[in-house]
């Protein structure tokens, strides 16, 4: 979902940077205002350490594409949304920055469809349905977080007058693609959110309560 | 922790079989797909990174995957606590 150089016009670059730099500012804000647990920045580092070796598995899938985790639910929902944007951005930036994954002129919208707009929409899911079945929640959170990421790249690919396709091409290709392989998001979501559970409850916990 | 630490080393060790098994099935990136599919071909990179595409200039790529897997995932660590710690209370 990283999109590369040559995909976006200068607006639409300038743009998701704006967004993106805009999320990272408030999220940072917010978190300076009311804290971080010092006892719990070695723990994110290592969750944002987990997503990272995530996403370097890529499933393979016959027919020539993979399924690899994208991880916006899970920080979403093990760390509420604003140390959430904070370690996908972190994520996204070393894979941009250290292994040229995903374009230097995209590195703004890369950040804000997985990091921001894969993260609310992830959590706002996971709120709704978390009373009925944690687990089940993570899965539609981890669905919804890797398909409105996809969609939004859709959106802004679409929009770019460099591209040749239009949004009425794009988003649809983007969204049937990410429907099917975030099912996979899904299941990875939950399982690690059953074994969170299993393992180590208060952590799901705390972080909800730390960052809402 | 300990438990987070030995997912993150079973992840690390995993990546070299999995960049094959992908390589198995003619694997690209899902956008890359969908570019493919609407005649769209990817431009030469402005920036190809110090480890490009989870390589390392010279060695084996499945050595270069795992090693970028270490790397990479050391390097996030650093930068988010290196984040975090200025927010902390």
């Amino acid at each position: 979902m990283h999109i590369p150089d040559g995909f976006l016009d200068l607006q639409i670059s300038a743009l998701t940077y704006l967004l993106a730099a805009l999320s990272i500012g408030l999220a940072v804000y917010w978190l300076q205002k009311h804290g971080v647990n010092e006892g719990r920045v070695p723990l994110l580092g290592v969750l944002a350490a987990a997503i990272f070796a995530a996403q370097m598995l890529n499933w393979p899938i016959p027919g020539g594409t993979s399924a690899h985790f994208v991880g916006s639910g899970l920080a979403a929902v093990l760390l509420g949304p604003l140390q959430a944007v904070l370690v996908l951005a972190s994520v996204i930036a070393v894979q941009t920055l250290v292994f040229g994954d995903g374009g230097l002129t995209a590195l703004g919208a890369n950040v804000f469809n997985m990091a921001v707009v894969g993260v609310f929409a992830a959590f706002t899911v996971y709120r709704v349905f978390e009373r009925r079945s944690r687990v089940s929640g993570a899965f539609l959170a981890g669905w919804f977080g890797a398909v409105s990421a996809a969609v939004a790249c859709g959106l802004e690919i679409g929009s770019s007058s460099i591209f040749a396709y239009s949004i009425t091409a794009t988003v649809p290709v983007m969204f049937g693609w990410h429907a099917l392989l975030g099912v996979v998001e899904g299941f990875a979501t939950s399982a690690a959110v059953a074994f969170i559970l299993k393992s180590s409850p208060h952590l799901l916990g705390v972080a909800e309560v730390r960052s809402g | 922790m300990k438990k987070a630490l030995f997912v993150i080393a079973v992840l690390i060790i995993l990546t070299p079989f999995f960049t094959y098994a992908a390589e198995l099935v003619g694997y690209s990136e899902p956008l890359e797909n969908v570019a493919a599919a609407l005649g769209v071909e990817e431009g030469a990179p402005l920036y190809r990174g110090i480890l490009p595409d989870y390589t390392v200039s010279g060695l084996d790529p499945y050595v270069g995957a795992l090693i970028s897997a270490a790397m990479g995932s050391a390097a996030v660590f650093l930068l988010v606590y290196g984040l975090f710690r200025l927010t902390r209370r």
